[in-house]
């Protein structure tokens, strides 16, 4: 059985986006190994909703999860 | 041995559960509800507030059960299914003075020479996610308080989030079958340590709606009530690996005993608590949509043609719902709402249509929110008064709010 690895787990309070204008902006928190996080300063839609800029506690995780298809997306459950 | 402990759960039971002595329909004024067991502690809260409301005193009398069968009593009125078993009420403060969330209902027998069907039904989630059909013409719909759900471990976890992507495999395929697939999500690698509710429940349907996995396929075990939940992970034999759904507010009245993970939803870059952190209670991130797993809680009552059958009970769901009502009650609705730890609507920066479905940002008509947080945490808006006034927003209840 091949354990699962959690690749990374930050535990931080990610301060709220700058407000010089951007959109989209460094969360300020960032996953080593991966491109930095973003956030939305002015969200419209629901992903830019879920990823605005919050100065909430925020925690990143990306686990590695062998069973995805190769492009990621989940398969289909069991019958 | 056996004549002790029967004794002692004798004793046990007869404390908890008050014998039943009186007939619901003498209470003064009964309400009669049926409602999911996460409104429980919004029952007790405002049932012992409206027994003591003197401009219109109300007895909530009611019963649990889950949503879905909730919906089917309200829109079917099928006799088989009318409410025969004993009721709850809270008491007033000249009956127990010292009686809180915490304590025990009182109980009443219901009336018995017809069936019984509720004033009020209570679906704590979308009614679409139980029924595609319509309400009759006979039930009026009303959106209450908005309901947060949690999955949540026994206190000492190491664990701290769950994204989407690993509840819908643990959840949908099962830490068994994940095994035998070399593809184990630790902890949570116990199939006998995932506690879920029954297809009907509000919780395990708001959760299938949010992870992609239908609730006749979840992995685990499926449990009646809330309490069963808590429960079996607070006596975990393998605590590591406990996992369980729960509604928030029964997460909040037991912080002491279990631990809450942030959940990162699909194409959500990180995973964040109903709260804005993970000792507060302000549900910041349920209000402004980082948290993704909350339901509106939908208050039904009967109606004939656009009046309602029963005003009291149409009086007690505008109360639950935020809007105004005549008389005016000597209480605020709306704080009991908040500490009972559901969200007004007037507090909700965020709505969806349909269970799980996409955020779209929201303004409610008036805000309550700097009196929300200052209620269930800390408000750091702006106070105010007459001589006081805002420099921007609106002076409500001492602050000044946004809208």
């Amino acid at each position: 059985m091949r354990a699962v690895i959690f690749a990374i787990l930050v535990f931080a309070f990610a301060p709220a986006c700058g407000d010089d204008g951007d959109t989209k902006k460094a969360a300020g928190v960032s996953d080593a190994g991966a491109p930095d996080a973003s956030c939305f300063t002015d969200p419209m839609t629901h992903e830019e909703i879920i990823n605005a800029c919050t100065t909430a506690q925020t925690i990143y995780k990306h686990p590695t999860l062998p069973l995805l298809n190769a492009d990621g997306s989940l398969p289909a459950l069991p019958q | 041995m056996k004549r002790t402990f029967g004794l002692a759960m004798g004793i046990a039971l007869a404390t908890a559960s008050p014998a039943v002595a009186v007939n619901c329909v003498d209470l003064p004024n009964p309400i009669y509800l049926q409602v999911g067991d996460t409104q429980l502690n919004l029952m007790k809260a405002l049932g012992r507030k409206l027994r003591d409301n003197t401009p219109k005193p109300i007895t909530l009398v009611w019963i649990t059960s889950g949503s879905c069968s909730n919906i089917d009593l309200m829109y079917n009125h099928n006799p088989a299914t009318g409410i025969t078993l004993t009721m709850s009420y809270a008491p007033s403060l000249a009956e127990q003075a010292t009686f809180t969330t915490a304590s025990t209902p009182l109980s009443c027998t219901p009336p018995t020479a017809a069936p019984l069907f509720p004033d009020i039904g209570n679906s704590a989630l979308f009614t679409s996610a139980c029924t595609p059909n319509a309400p009759p013409a006979t039930v009026n719909l009303t959106i209450g308080p908005r309901q947060g759900y949690v999955l949540a471990m026994p206190k000492g976890t190491f664990e701290t989030a769950i994204t989407a992507e690993e509840a819908y495999f643990v959840f949908g395929f099962g830490p068994t079958m994940l095994a035998t697939l070399g593809s184990a999500i630790g902890p949570w690698i116990d199939e006998n340590q995932l506690w879920i509710r029954t297809v009907t429940k509000s919780t395990l349907l708001a959760w299938a709606a949010n992870i992609g996995v239908p609730a006749g396929k979840f992995h685990g075990t499926m449990l009646n009530g809330s309490p069963d939940v808590v429960s079996a992970l607070q006596h975990s034999s393998d605590p590591k690996a406990a996992i369980g759904i729960l509604g928030s507010e029964v997460y909040d009245g037991l912080r002491d005993q279990l631990t809450v993970l942030a959940f990162r939803a699909f194409h959500q870059y990180a995973a964040y608590y109903p709260d804005s952190t993970v000792t507060s209670r302000d549900k910041k991130n349920l209000r402004d949509g980082h948290y993704t797993v909350w339901s509106p809680t939908i208050w039904m009552d009967n109606v004939n043609g656009t009046t309602p059958v029963n005003a009291d009970a149409r009086y007690v769901i505008d109360m639950i719902a935020g809007h105004p009502v005549t008389p005016e009650p000597n209480f605020e609705p709306n704080v009991v709402i908040a500490t009972v730890g559901l969200v007004p609507d007037c507090a909700m920066r965020v709505t969806r249509t349909l269970e799980g479905g996409p955020l779209s940002l929201y303004k409610p008509p008036t805000s309550c929110t700097c009196k929300f947080e200052a209620t269930v945490d800390v408000s750091t808006c702006q106070t105010c008064s007459a001589s006081t006034p805002c420099a921007t927003g609106t002076c409500r209840d001492g602050y000044c709010e946004e809208l």
